[in-house]
């Protein structure tokens, strides 16, 4: 590392008073007279697995889609190792290092199960139109250095031997599966993950709460976890944000959340005393 | 760039296994890999001239050039539906005026090579015999028509950011429609050598390409061998695009753009890459097709009657294969020549044809596959499990 980022991210961290890799600054949009985030703040620390709470229309996807560049917000700033990415496009702020999965599986059906991931995975490949159109000997091993990460990618979740079956073709649970592979082959620094166990059955939901650790261990990702499922949020994470109606109204460990009148009240007592 | 020097440090083992994995008895090296990458070339013009030469044998006598201008429309016809095919199969966009960058393609070759002989050699005949110096010319002139129909493509590709479906399909309409009105604007063609050498630079506008009447008197060049040499460029060119990078990435788009985008995939760049080569290899059919034997060059070659012939290739061979789309270029390009005692019926048979399909088999003929994956013992498109197996124990780290 220079000299000079050093010093402005020491000045950060004095600055927010912690080490967040993710440091989201009151953002808020609005659509038309919807205010649908108001002043959502956040500072996911590096390799952090913090979860995203509320009920249905509380602006949970917005803020994803806020962060990953489908919608540009109103007001805030967003700072990724304090490289400010504002009014980026969405593949700019991918390359950057944020990654999602998406609540309705957005697969690329008609593509097989590798070379989903390795779509993801060329987003730093530089080579060009004629280098390709010519198979010159840096985009061959380019090529093959992308398929081998790829299969490393796979082998560790397990999906090596549908490598080549095409996307549409994999079971529902398989697909939940291959969409966070295909985030993690882009190489993010903070992956957002919307609704993952959604449409799971108990056992799967088990694997996937040890999976969703094991990925942020092994992978040193910050981990943004939207869920509604009770047990797996507050089994897993460290912090938890409960957004009603586009505010955020109380952040805490599981335990402080769950205790606490509003988020009780935004839920209407349900899920949360048996959690 | 940046994985230069990592890359050079670990090439021995990685052309190793490159080579290993795709062809395992080809030479390495350096020279091994470019002949490789220039082999399909070479076959391609090796069947070229295979055809040139023996057709006539084949077929002698008068029914000859009958045939080989069959099979000459065939090759422009593959090129076309191919080309398209890579905006409408391939990235999932919907152009219905991949004719206008054929016929602008196809004047500005036969501008070039007319004028061009008249300048050199003070006639618009044929000048050299089989790849004598009028051919190259010709060539020349094609691939020049093809780089001003990509920047067209360019052009139209860039409302494609911004619209979707219907309403990108209305606006490359729009491009034929408007390519053919001004192609009828153009002034008179100048006739002798003497006359162009009299005129100023003034004659030149606007440019003398016939109007109305159409481009008369283009030195009829094409032949088997160039056609089917340029499709196998074409060929070959959508084939690795479809196998590469680019061309997952253009898939991509076709699929899902959002997921695309959240991807890394520059979704702008992929849309107007696909526009600018589909736009390239129209414009080098249409100089093809412009000094053809028996065409008269004329405006109404852009407009969207033409267009709609290719779009029905595309849709008819399937979404992104190359091989579909090549067999129902051929197919319907062949079938009307053989229906010709049934000509007044021909339009509906087309129209049964096209509704069936729809029908049956609304995917196309291969659907998004190519004509090898329909064999029982499929040949893998990627590397075989060995490889596989090795590349895992060789580097855990994912990252």
């Amino acid at each position: 590392m220079t000299k000079p980022p050093a010093i402005t991210t020491a000045e950060k961290k004095t600055a927010t008073g912690s080490e967040a890799l993710l440091d989201i600054n009151s953002i808020g949009i609005s659509f038309g007279g919807l205010k649908a985030v108001q002043n959502f703040s956040l500072q996911l620390p590096a390799a952090g697995l913090f979860g995203l709470i509320g009920p249905n229309g509380a602006g949970k996807t917005t803020i994803f889609n806020l962060l990953t560049g489908v919608y540009q917000p109103d007001c805030g700033e967003v700072h990724l190792a304090s490289q400010r990415l504002f009014k980026r496009p969405p593949h700019e702020i991918t390359a950057a290092g944020i990654a999602r999965t998406f609540q309705n599986i957005r697969l690329f059906p008609n593509l097989s199960v590798l070379d989903n991931v390795r779509l993801a995975g060329q987003l730093h490949n530089r080579h060009g139109l004629l280098s390709t159109l010519l198979r010159t000997r840096g985009y061959r091993f380019e090529e093959h250095l992308l398929q081998e990460r790829a299969f490393n990618l796979l082998e560790i979740f397990d999906l090596q031997d549908r490598a080549h079956e095409l996307a549409s073709h994999l079971s529902y649970g398989h697909q939940r599966k291959l969409e966070i592979v295909r985030a993690l082959a882009t190489n993010p620094q903070v992956l957002l993950l919307d609704e993952p166990a959604a449409g799971l059955n108990p056992q799967e939901k088990k694997l996937l709460a040890l999976s969703i650790q094991q990925i942020r261990d092994r992978f040193q990702v910050a981990v943004l976890l939207i869920e509604h499922d009770m047990p797996l949020v507050m089994e897993i994470c460290e912090q938890i944000i409960v957004l009603d109606h586009g505010m955020t109204i109380c952040r805490g460990t599981p335990l402080e959340v769950q205790n606490d009148e509003r988020v009780i009240a935004a839920y209407l007592g349900s899920g949360l005393t048996d959690g | 760039m940046t994985r230069t020097p990592d890359s050079r440090r670990s090439n021995g083992s990685a052309s190793h296994a490159a080579v290993t994995g795709s062809a395992s008895d080809s030479p390495s090296g350096f020279l091994g890999n470019t002949l490789m990458g220039l082999m399909p070339f070479a076959v391609g013009i090796l069947l070229a001239s295979l055809l040139h030469f023996g057709l006539p044998h084949v077929i002698p006598g008068r029914a000859g050039p009958y045939y080989s201008r069959i099979v000459t429309d065939i090759g422009i016809a593959i090129i076309m539906a191919v080309s398209l095919n890579i905006v409408n199969g391939m990235t999932g966009q919907f152009s219905i005026g991949h004719a206008g960058f054929m016929t602008l393609g196809g004047y500005m070759a036969a501008f070039m090579s007319y004028y061009g002989s008249m300048y050199l050699w003070g006639s618009a005949e044929t000048h050299g015999g089989f790849l004598g110096s009028g051919e190259w010319l010709f060539v020349l002139s094609c691939i020049v028509g093809g780089f001003l129909a990509a920047g067209a493509g360019y052009v139209v590709g860039l409302p494609s950011l911004r619209l979707r479906g219907d309403y990108l399909a209305i606006v490359t309409l729009g491009f034929g429609e408007i390519i053919r009105v001004i192609l009828q604007q153009t002034g008179k063609v100048i006739d002798s050598a003497e006359a162009l050498k009299a005129g100023g630079l003034s004659q030149m506008i606007p440019p003398p390409v016939g109007g109305a009447l159409g481009f008369d008197d283009v030195p009829k060049y094409t032949n088997l061998f160039w056609v089917y040499t340029i499709l196998t460029v074409t060929l070959v060119v959508a084939y690795r695009l479809k196998r590469s990078g680019l061309g997952r990435a253009m898939i991509s788009v076709r699929e899902d753009e959002i997921a695309a985008q959240a991807m890394g995939v520059n979704i702008a760049r992929q849309k107007v890459l696909a526009f600018v080569i589909a736009a390239f290899f129209a414009g080098v059919a249409g100089g093809l097709f412009a000094h053809e034997r028996g065409v008269i060059l004329s405006p109404k070659d852009a407009g969207f009657q033409r267009s709609f012939d290719y779009v029905i290739m595309t849709v008819l061979g399937g979404r992104g294969s190359i091989t579909g789309v090549m067999l129902a270029a051929g197919l319907l390009t062949a079938l009307p020549e053989f229906l010709r005692e049934f000509e007044q019926y021909r339009l509906i048979v087309y129209a049964l044809l096209l509704i069936i399909m729809m029908l049956v088999r609304p995917q196309g003929l291969l659907g998004i596959q190519e004509i090898w994956d329909l064999w029982p013992c499929r040949r893998s498109t990627s590397l075989p499990s060995s490889t596989v197996a090795t590349s895992a124990t060789s580097s855990p780290e994912a990252r």
